[in-house]
């Protein structure tokens, strides 16, 4: 790695005043999962590296009068491990078990996972599905935004040099609503989504129809997508499962995958419609558990 | 430079590092100890496997700074002078390392799997495997001695989990 200057925020106050000092000749250090795999085959590198790992108001998982709040610095294995996000929301469980493996769980961070703003992330198509809102902090301000729009293309954020993502919130209407995450690797371990799929629904008991459906989409557009037609298909159509066929090839037409050694678009816009209808029979079948009260709401 | 103090297998430690060394660098370079390996050094094949404050982590992953403070534990912490620890004794006893170079990973990822979680299903091992690569033999000879590993360290003979 090309030398640095070295500086530890003590929280997240310290780290934006520190982000501000230094402007865009830092980068931030949370769970060092990419940022140190980037900066070994860099041949340039930032001159400062300000790590926040130690700021501590950045950690955490707690429900809020806002909704269920999970700090930027919350690693995939702290999410896997919560007792509300398991009870709570089973498909971002899911979604970070399969994130890299044990290690790397560990050390990578739900916000480095945001921030990197890979495609194939596989923390956002749940979290978008769900209308997550994440909050940005910099040195005079702070604002709130969908998350879906929190992505401006591949590895890129709407991000600006000063500022800092401090958590994820999943607002309060939507706490326990039935998600499910499906994703597609060449293998079970340490693999990126060929395609993911996050989707999220709630069920009208008297017309056993679709309703609030959400489908978002990874590894096939330059950001994480919403797969709005499909959506639009299911709202208020009867739950069967030619339904949820047809969504899947309404969502694999939302697409713009690419073809790269791992596999073709073709294969990919396949992958999504199986991979969304599997998400929504799995989301329909949560949902059916909680109304027969076999799980808590 | 940097100066890091941390607790090394039970022991404080301190040196003074370039900002950019990883924890794997400090373990090797400045404190010689040379269980821990330098394989991909990308987080993918996990022969840098060392636990950070109960947690097993690449080492390559993080910069000796980030250790300051915390206690880490490498292979080198486990046996002592003349007894290994049951999972080194378990892995010896299966012949489930041909070329050695995953080992201490994989040790160190069986040590943290069986502290959180002493009586792991054959699932939780490989999945706890997951991320230590063997390109010798493979892993079945490695989740049978994590599995006896286990036994032995709850106090239970072979003869009953058998």
């Amino acid at each position: 790695m090309r030398p640095f200057e070295y500086v530890a925020a003590k929280d997240s106050v310290h780290a934006v005043a520190l982000l501000k000092k230094y402007g865009s000749s830092a980068r931030i250090l949370a769970g060092g999962t990419d940022l140190l795999v980037e900066l070994k085959s860099a041949p340039n590198g930032p001159d400062v590296i300000v790590d926040i790992s130690r700021a501590h108001d950045l950690k955490g998982i707690e429900v809020t009068n806002q909704g269920l709040r999970i700090g930027a610095l919350t690693t995939h294995s702290e999410i896997m491990h919560s007792p509300v996000v398991r009870q709570m929301f089973p498909a971002l469980v899911e979604a970070a078990h399969t994130i890299g493996a044990v290690q790397t769980r560990n050390l990578g961070t739900l916000g480095g996972n945001l921030a990197t703003g890979v495609p194939s992330m596989d923390s956002g198509p749940t979290l978008i599905a769900l209308d997550a809102l994440v909050t940005v902090i910099c040195d005079d301000g702070v604002r709130r935004i969908p998350l879906e729009q929190f992505f401006a293309g591949p590895r890129k954020t709407i991000l600006t040099p000063g500022e800092l993502l401090v958590d994820v919130i999943i607002p309060t209407k939507n706490l326990g609503k039935p998600a499910a995450f499906v994703k597609f690797g060449l293998r079970k371990g340490q693999a990126l989504a060929l395609v993911n799929v996050g989707a999220s629904l709630r069920v009208d008991w008297d017309r056993h129809a679709f309703v609030q459906v959400r489908i978002a989409l990874g590894a096939v557009a330059p950001t994480v997508i919403r797969a709005r037609a499909a959506e639009a298909y299911l709202e208020g159509r009867a739950i069967v499962p030619d339904a949820m066929a047809e969504a899947g090839c309404i969502a694999a037409g939302e697409t713009k995958p690419i073809s790269d050694f791992r596999a073709s678009a073709g294969y990919r816009r396949e992958l999504t419609a199986v991979l969304t209808r599997r998400a929504l029979a799995e989301a329909c079948k949560l949902a059916v558990a909680k109304h027969d009260g076999a799980m808590p709401a | 430079m940097t100066d890091v103090t941390l607790v090394v297998n039970g022991e404080t430690r301190t040196a003074s590092v370039p900002a950019e060394a990883t924890l794997l660098s400090l373990l090797r370079d400045s404190f010689h100890l040379m269980g821990a390996k330098l394989g991909c050094n990308v987080g993918d094949c996990g022969t840098c496997t060392v636990i950070v404050d109960g947690t097993p982590v690449n080492s390559c992953l993080m910069l000796a700074a980030q250790a300051d403070g915390r206690s880490v534990l490498t292979i080198e912490g486990l046996a002592t002078r003349d007894q290994l620890h049951p999972i080194q004794k378990a892995f010896e006893e299966h012949a489930a390392l041909q070329c050695g170079f995953c080992g201490p990973g994989v040790i160190m990822s069986a040590k943290a799997l069986l502290d959180a979680n002493p009586h792991p299903t054959t699932r939780e091992i490989r999945d706890a495997l997951s991320g230590n690569l063997c390109r010798c033999t493979g892993y079945t000879k490695m989740i049978h001695a994590i599995r006896d590993a286990a036994g032995a360290m709850a106090g239970e003979s072979n003869d009953k989990t058998a």
